[in-house]
């Protein structure tokens, strides 16, 4: 997944490293107490781990192999914030050891391997974990699954969506057309994901039977310290983590937007046909003004979290409902 | 700050480094090699017209041969990011047209030649190092050092576990279905981490007992000389030249 120089629109590049900076910014002011001068060095032998562990090949099938990327491992092991750090001095040492991944595509890199894949990592596992809780190892090992899937997916799906914006605003100068682009970065990513997630899972099981000690900071809850109160539960802080990985995207999409017109309408007018009315009738209209879009959006986000929130009480096991602490 | 560094020292830990004492690129002041070789980058990633785009391809090719690092081992690198360089390529020469995608082929080999010249043809500390003299953050320089110091010796642990792992007739498995092949390489994963987490407390002893102290940096200072100041001034001059002509303020 490493981007090499020349291959993305330069205002897509030039978003990556806006992101990647202000991303890497907060994550050293967050985990400043962690990277003390005393702690300085376990951070590094952990990047340095991960960047070793990248280096065992698992295989696919075929005789082909892909490697582990680990950001949600590293997220799991010491929470997001660290795992930002440790990952951005991943990805600098491969470009600077190797050229693998270049100086000025580094910051869509960074932006997709060292923010996007740990924090969609450890947000899916906060989620989930608490879920199923009480199925033992098999449960955790769901959960950690899930998270490596995803972290290596969504990375993908967001490296897929960065080539073709590329594409669509340099007029074919850059990036890649989006039906090659979409069907190969997720197809192939969604398999490498599951050599990933079998990995992860066998890692971490093996982890907290051997060196449980290595998850203390994580668990402690200080690895993500947020000046925020109401952000001080851990499904309420994977939620914004969450969220916050979507938000990244936006700029994406802006830049998209404002060099074309919706895709929609576009497809449309060349298939020339009109809207028909619709098959389904939605209670809420999408409006014409931009308020009144983002109105819906917000209403949509709502009906959405409080259906998740309905369906996480459902799944929690009743013990746990019962629970009075 | 530490005084860990002098040269030769590196080259035991990181094989890796080996090209940067032959290469002629390894007697440059790191500074003066980052600063040229970004410059350098940057601008071929604003090419698109292709003469432009080829012109900065043969600036690379001169940039190597002037580097004098082994070909093979450049060419080993490079076919390591080749399948995303083709994918690219082939994607634009299908849907856009043949130009477009032999643009896309240059630019980026133009842009991972260079880099690859940079990495290999300068000690990976050094470079480092450079880095902090051109004001980047103590904190992510210093990680980059400890963490590239460590990289070598957990190689180390690795590359032991791998012979073993063969000498008890471990192949390295057949397919994602292989459950035994994924929980062995797993396992091994595994091992290099505890043994790696294990190994932090003893390093940050030995760290401080040679008078680490927040930062690390190599003691050996160098003057940016003629010769550096002669080599950034041609990388910039060819990048504002080829940008120059892209955005045709000179025709």
């Amino acid at each position: 997944m490493h981007v090499p120089d020349g291959l993305m629109d330069p205002v897509v590049a030039a978003a990556g490293w806006i992101e990647f900076l202000t991303f890497l910014a907060v994550a050293i002011f967050l985990s400043r107490s962690k990277t003390k001068e005393r702690n300085l060095p376990r951070v590094a032998i952990l990047s340095a781990g991960i960047f070793v562990a990248q280096m065992l090949n698992f295989p696919i099938g075929g005789g082909t192999t892909g490697h582990l990327i680990g950001a949600a491992l590293f997220a799991i092991m010491v929470g997001p914030a660290l795992a930002i750090i440790g990952m951005t001095i991943v990805l600098l040492i491969q470009a600077l050891m190797f050229g693998d991944g270049g100086v000025t595509a580094l910051g869509l890199n960074a932006v997709n391997m060292a923010i996007i894949a740990p924090l969609t990592g450890w947000g899916a596992y906060t989620l989930i974990d608490p879920l199923l809780n009480g199925h033992g190892r098999t449960g955790r090992g769901i959960s950690v699954a899930i998270a490596a899937w995803a972290s290596v997916f969504v990375a993908a799906a967001a490296c897929a969506g960065e080539l073709l914006v590329s594409y669509a605003i340099s007029a074919g100068d850059y990036g890649i057309a989006a039906n090659v682009s979409v069907p190969a970065m997720l197809g192939y990513h969604a398999v490498i994901g599951l050599g990933e997630a079998a990995i992860t899972v066998g890692l971490v099981s093996y982890l907290r039977a051997i060196s449980p000690e290595l998850f203390s900071s994580a668990e402690a809850g200080t690895a993500l310290k947020i000046p925020v109160k109401w952000l001080t539960s851990s499904t309420a802080k994977a939620a914004a983590v969450i969220l916050t990985v979507f938000a990244l995207m936006i700029p994406l999409y802006i830049i998209y937007a404002s060099e074309g017109r919706d895709g929609l309408e576009q497809t449309m007018e060349e298939a020339e046909t009109e809207e028909g009315s619709s098959l389904l009738a939605s209670p809420f209209s999408y409006g014409e003004t931009y308020l009144q879009v983002l109105l819906a959006g917000i209403l949509g986000f709502l009906v959405v979290c409080l259906a998740a929130l309905a369906i996480m009480r459902l799944l929690s096991s009743p013990e746990r409902r019962n629970d009075p602490e | 700050m530490i005084s860990m560094h002098f040269p030769g020292r590196m080259f035991e830990i990181h094989p890796l480094d080996e090209h940067a004492r032959t290469s002629r690129l390894g007697k440059l002041d790191a500074r003066a090699k980052l600063i040229g070789v970004m410059s350098f980058v940057v601008a071929c990633a604003l090419l698109t017209r292709i003469d432009l785009v080829f012109a900065s391809l043969i600036v690379a090719m001169a940039f190597a041969a002037a580097g004098a690092v082994p070909v093979r081992h450049t060419l080993r690198l490079y076919l390591g990011a080749l399948p995303f360089i083709l994918l690219a390529s082939l994607s634009l020469f299908l849907f856009v047209g043949f130009e477009k995608g032999v643009a896309m082929w240059a630019r980026t080999s133009a842009c991972l030649l260079a880099l690859i010249i940079l990495a290999s043809g300068t000690e990976t500390f050094e470079l480092f190092s450079g880095l902090r003299r051109l004001r980047v953050p103590s904190i992510i320089t210093t990680l980059l050092m400890l963490t590239h110091k460590y990289i070598g010796l957990l190689t180390d642990e690795l590359s032991r576990m791998t012979v073993a792992r063969r000498a008890r007739g471990f192949q390295g498995g057949r397919s994602l279905l292989d459950r035994y092949a994924l929980k062995v390489i797993s396992y091994t994963a595994g091992m290099v981490l505890v043994r790696s987490s294990e190994r932090a407390d003893n390093a940050y002893e030995g760290l401080k007992s040679r008078g680490f102290e927040k930062e690390m940096i190599g003691w050996r200072t160098r003057r940016i000389a003629a010769r550096e100041t002669a080599f950034m001034a041609g990388m910039l001059a060819v990048s504002i030249l080829l940008l120059a002509v892209q955005m045709e303020l000179i025709r």
